[in-house]
C-alpha cells in the first residue's frame, strides 16, 4: 500500500512537472519576440519627427500582435517588440546607433529622420551583398523618414519607403501651369544648413518649376535656428513673382510666413516643403500658412489612414506622411519576415536579416495607405500622393492627381 | 542705400533682444565675475512657464503671460543660483561655468520634454503694427522690445544706484571681503542678484516670443551664444554696455547678411569679437576695478 501511494506521488509530480514544463513551454512560444529597432531624431531641432515615428511604429506593432503576432517558420506566431534609438539628427551618433542596433538581437531597423544621417550611416553598410570582401555592416535598413532624392542606391541593404519628391514637385507645377495658367514666376526660399529642404529647393523644385515653364526669379536663405527674416522678406517683395515656394522645416517655415505677413508679400501661390504638411505648421500658423499648397504622400482620407492617424496618437504621436511611413514600413515588414520564413531564434540572428533583406529586395510592390506603392530595384518607393493645402487650421486634400 | 538702411534699422531693433539677454549676463559677470551661461535658457524657460501656466488656465488675458513669465524667471534665476553657485565652490571658475553648461542643456531638455520639441505660439504684442515712411519700414513689436531693455536698462541702474540692494550689490562686486566686513551677506546678495537678473531674463523671454511669436528650443543656443558675444563686446559688467553692443551686434548681423549672405553672416559676427578681444578685451565699455 506504501508501495502504491509512493508510485502514485511519483506519477502525480511526475505529471505535475510535466505539465507546468509544457504550460511554460507553450507560455515561451506565446512569448516569442521579433525584435524591430526604430531609430531617429528624439532630440534637437526635428525632435518631433523621431517622436512621431516612435508612436506610429509602437502603434502599428500593438496592431499587428493584438491580432496573434507575426508567422515564423516553424508555424508559431511571435510578438513584434519595438525599440526606439535616438540619433539626435547627428551623422556620428546614427552610425553609433546602427552599430549598437546590430549588436541586439534586433532583424531589421526603420530609420532614420534625417537623410545627413542616412547618407554616411547607408555607406557603412556592405555595399553589394554577398560581398566578401565588403567587410561592411549586413544589417537590413527601412527607412521611413529622410527623404533626400536617390539614397537607397548606396547600398544593398537599405530600402526606403520615401515619397519620391522629385515625381512630387513635378507632378505639382505641371498641375499649377495647367490650373493657373496667370502663374508665371516662382521665387524660392530655402533653409540653406539643412541637407532635405536644400537639395529639395536646389535639385528638385527648382528644376521642376523650370521644366514646367516657370521662370524662376531667385532665392532667398536662411538658418533652421534664425528667428529674424525681415531681410529675406523684403528680397521674396523686391521679387514680386507670383509663387512663392518655401522649401524649409516647419519653425522657420511659421517664421517666414509671419513675416511675409507683417510685410504684406501676398503671391498667388504659395508652395510648401513636403516636411511641413504637418501639425506643427498648423500649430504654430495657421493663419498665415492658410492657402499654402504641399504634396504629401498622407492624408486621412480613407477608413485605414484615419484609423493609422487615430491609432498613433494613442500613442502621443501625430500622423503626417513620416511617421505613416514608419506605420507602412511595420505591415510591409510583417509580411516581408513570413514571407521570408525566418526562424527568430537568437542563433539564426545573422541569418534572419539576411532572409530579411532578401524579400525586401524582392518586393515589387506594396499596399500603403493611400494605395499601391511601386518599389524599384534600387530599394525605393514611389508612393501614391496628393496635394494638401492648408484651410481653416487643418490640411484639406485640394487635388489627387493619380 | 534704403536697402543698407533698412538692414541697419532691422538688425538694431532686433539686436534688442541680444541686448536684454546680454544685460543678464553681464549683470551676474559684474556682481560675482562668474558666468552663467544657463542664462539664456533660464530666460526662455521662464517664458514657458508663463505660456504653461496661461494654457492651464483658461480665459486668463494674453498680458498673463508677461507677468507669468516674469516671476517664472525669478524663480528660475533664484533655482540656477542655488543649483549651480551655491553649493559649488566659487574659488574654482571651471566648477560653476561646467555646471551652468549643465543648468543650460537640463533647461533646454526640459523645455524639449515638456513640449515634445514643438514650438509654442506665444502672444504677440503690436505684431500687426509696421511704421513706414515710404519704402522705408520699422516693426511695431520690435520698437516695444526695444523700449522695454532701455526701461529695463533705466531700472537696474536705479536699483544699483538709488537703493540700499544695488549699494550692496556694488560693494560686494567690487570688494566682497571688505563688504562682509561691513555686514552685508555676501550670500543673500548673490542670491538677489540671480533673482533680479532671472525677473528680467523672464521678461526678455517673453519679449523674444513675442518678437519670433513663438517659444522653442532652438532659440537658447542661438541666444547663449549672442548673448555671451554682447557681452564681451559691451564688456564685462557694464550693462550700457551691453545695450549698445546688442543693438551694434544685431545691426551688424543684418549688413554681414545683406552683403555677403546669410552662409557668411555668423563668420563675420564671430569675427568681430575676436576683433574686440584682440584690440579692445575691455569692450566698449571696460568696467574697472574688480573684486579681490
Amino acid at each position: 500500500m506504501k508501495k502504491l501511494a509512493v508510485t502514485l506521488t511519483a506519477a502525480v509530480a511526475t505529471a505535475f512537472a510535466a505539465g507546468t514544463m509544457l504550460a511554460s513551454g507553450g507560455a515561451l512560444a506565446q512569448d516569442k519576440t521579433i525584435k524591430i529597432a526604430g531609430f531617429g531624431a528624439k532630440s534637437g531641432v526635428v525632435r518631433s519627427f523621431g517622436v512621431n515615428s516612435e508612436a506610429a511604429l509602437l502603434a502599428a506593432a500593438d496592431v499587428i500582435n493584438k491580432k496573434g503576432g507575426v508567422k515564423l517558420a516553424d508555424g508559431s506566431k511571435a510578438k513584434i517588440a519595438v525599440e526606439f534609438y535616438d540619433d539626435r539628427c547627428n551623422a556620428e551618433e546614427g552610425i553609433s546607433v546602427i552599430r549598437r542596433i546590430a549588436g541586439t538581437d534586433a532583424v531589421v531597423a526603420i530609420g532614420p529622420t534625417c537623410s545627413n544621417v542616412a547618407e554616411p550611416l547607408f555607406g557603412i553598410l556592405q555595399k553589394k551583398v554577398g560581398d566578401a570582401s565588403d567587410s561592411g555592416l549586413q544589417f537590413p535598413v527601412f527607412t521611413d523618414v529622410a527623404i533626400k532624392v536617390g539614397l537607397a542606391k548606396i547600398s544593398d541593404w537599405a530600402f526606403r519607403n520615401v515619397p519620391n519628391e522629385m515625381t512630387m514637385y513635378n507632378s505639382l507645377f505641371y498641375w499649377l501651369k495647367t490650373t493657373h495658367p496667370q502663374v508665371k514666376s516662382i521665387y524660392g526660399g530655402v533653409e540653406e544648413d539643412f541637407a532635405h529642404s536644400r537639395a529639395t529647393w536646389y535639385v528638385v523644385m527648382k528644376t521642376r518649376a523650370e521644366a514646367s515653364g516657370f521662370a524662376v526669379q531667385g532665392e532667398s536663405k536662411w538658418l533652421l535656428n534664425d528667428t529674424n527674416f525681415a531681410t529675406q522678406v523684403r528680397e521674396m517683395k523686391k521679387a514680386n513673382a507670383d509663387v512663392i515656394a518655401i522649401s524649409a522645416h516647419p519653425f522657420t517655415t511659421c517664421g517666414v510666413l509671419k513675416e511675409m505677413q507683417r510685410q504684406g508679400v501676398k503671391p498667388k501661390v504659395l508652395v510648401g516643403l513636403t516636411s511641413s504638411s504637418s501639425l506643427e505648421t498648423l500649430q504654430g500658423c495657421a493663419k498665415q500658412a492658410e492657402g499654402m499648397i504641399i504634396p504629401t504622400s498622407f492624408a486621412p482620407v480613407n477608413k485605414e489612414a484615419k484609423y493609422a492617424a487615430e491609432t498613433t496618437a494613442k500613442f502621443k504621436g501625430a500622423a503626417d506622411l513620416h511617421s505613416m511611413a514608419a506605420w507602412e514600413n511595420v505591415f510591409i515588414l510583417k509580411n516581408v519576415i513570413e514571407d521570408a520564413k525566418i526562424s527568430g531564434k537568437p542563433a539564426d540572428v545573422q541569418a534572419d536579416r539576411r532572409k530579411i533583406r532578401d524579400a525586401l529586395a524582392k518586393v515589387k510592390a506594396t499596399e500603403g495607405l493611400l494605395g499601391t506603392t511601386k518599389r524599384d530595384e534600387e530599394g525605393e518607393a514611389d508612393k501614391p500622393y496628393l496635394f494638401v493645402h492648408a484651410r481653416k487650421g487643418e490640411w484639406k486634400v485640394l487635388h489627387n492627381p493619380l | 542705400m534704403l536697402d543698407f538702411l533698412q538692414a541697419v534699422s532691422d538688425g538694431v531693433l532686433f539686436g534688442a533682444t541680444y541686448a536684454l539677454i546680454g544685460i543678464g549676463f553681464t549683470l551676474v559677470f559684474g556682481v560675482m565675475h562668474k558666468l552663467n551661461l544657463s542664462y539664456a535658457a533660464a530666460s526662455i524657460g521662464g517664458a514657458y512657464c508663463g505660456l504653461l501656466i496661461l494654457q492651464a488656465f483658461a480665459g486668463a488675458p494674453p498680458w498673463a503671460v508677461f507677468l507669468l513669465a516674469f516671476v517664472g524667471g525669478g524663480v528660475i534665476g533664484w533655482l540656477v543660483y542655488l543649483t549651480c553657485f551655491h553649493f559649488i565652490p566659487l574659488a574654482n571658475p571651471l566648477s560653476t561655468l561646467m555646471s551652468t553648461v549643465g543648468m543650460l542643456l537640463l533647461i533646454d531638455e526640459i523645455i524639449v520634454h515638456t513640449t515634445a520639441g514643438m514650438p509654442q505660439n506665444y502672444p504677440a504684442m503690436f505684431d500687426d503694427v509696421m511704421l513706414r515712411y515710404g519704402e522705408f519700414s520699422m516693426r511695431g513689436d520690435l520698437l516695444l522690445v526695444f523700449g522695454v531693455s532701455v526701461l529695463g536698462m533705466i531700472a537696474l541702474l536705479l536699483l544699483l544706484y538709488r537703493t540700499r540692494l544695488g549699494l550692496a550689490t556694488r560693494a560686494v562686486s567690487q570688494q566682497p571681503v571688505a563688504a562682509q566686513l561691513c555686514g552685508i551677506r555676501l550670500m543673500r546678495v548673490n542670491a538677489l542678484t540671480f533673482i533680479v537678473t532671472g525677473l528680467l531674463g523672464g521678461l526678455a523671454g517673453a519679449m523674444i516670443g513675442a518678437s519670433v511669436g513663438a517659444l522653442s528650443p532652438l532659440l537658447t543656443t542661438p541666444l547663449t551664444v549672442k548673448g555671451l558675444i554682447v557681452t564681451v563686446v559691451g564688456g564685462l559688467g557694464s550693462i550700457p554696455g551691453a545695450i549698445v553692443a546688442g543693438l551694434l551686434v544685431g545691426g551688424f548681423e543684418n549688413v554681414f547678411q545683406l552683403y555677403r549672405g546669410v552662409t557668411e553672416r555668423d563668420l563675420y559676427v564671430m569675427l568681430l569679437l575676436f576683433v574686440f578681444l584682440v584690440f579692445r578685451p575691455g569692450g566698449l565699455f571696460a568696467v574697472k576695478g574688480g573684486r579681490d
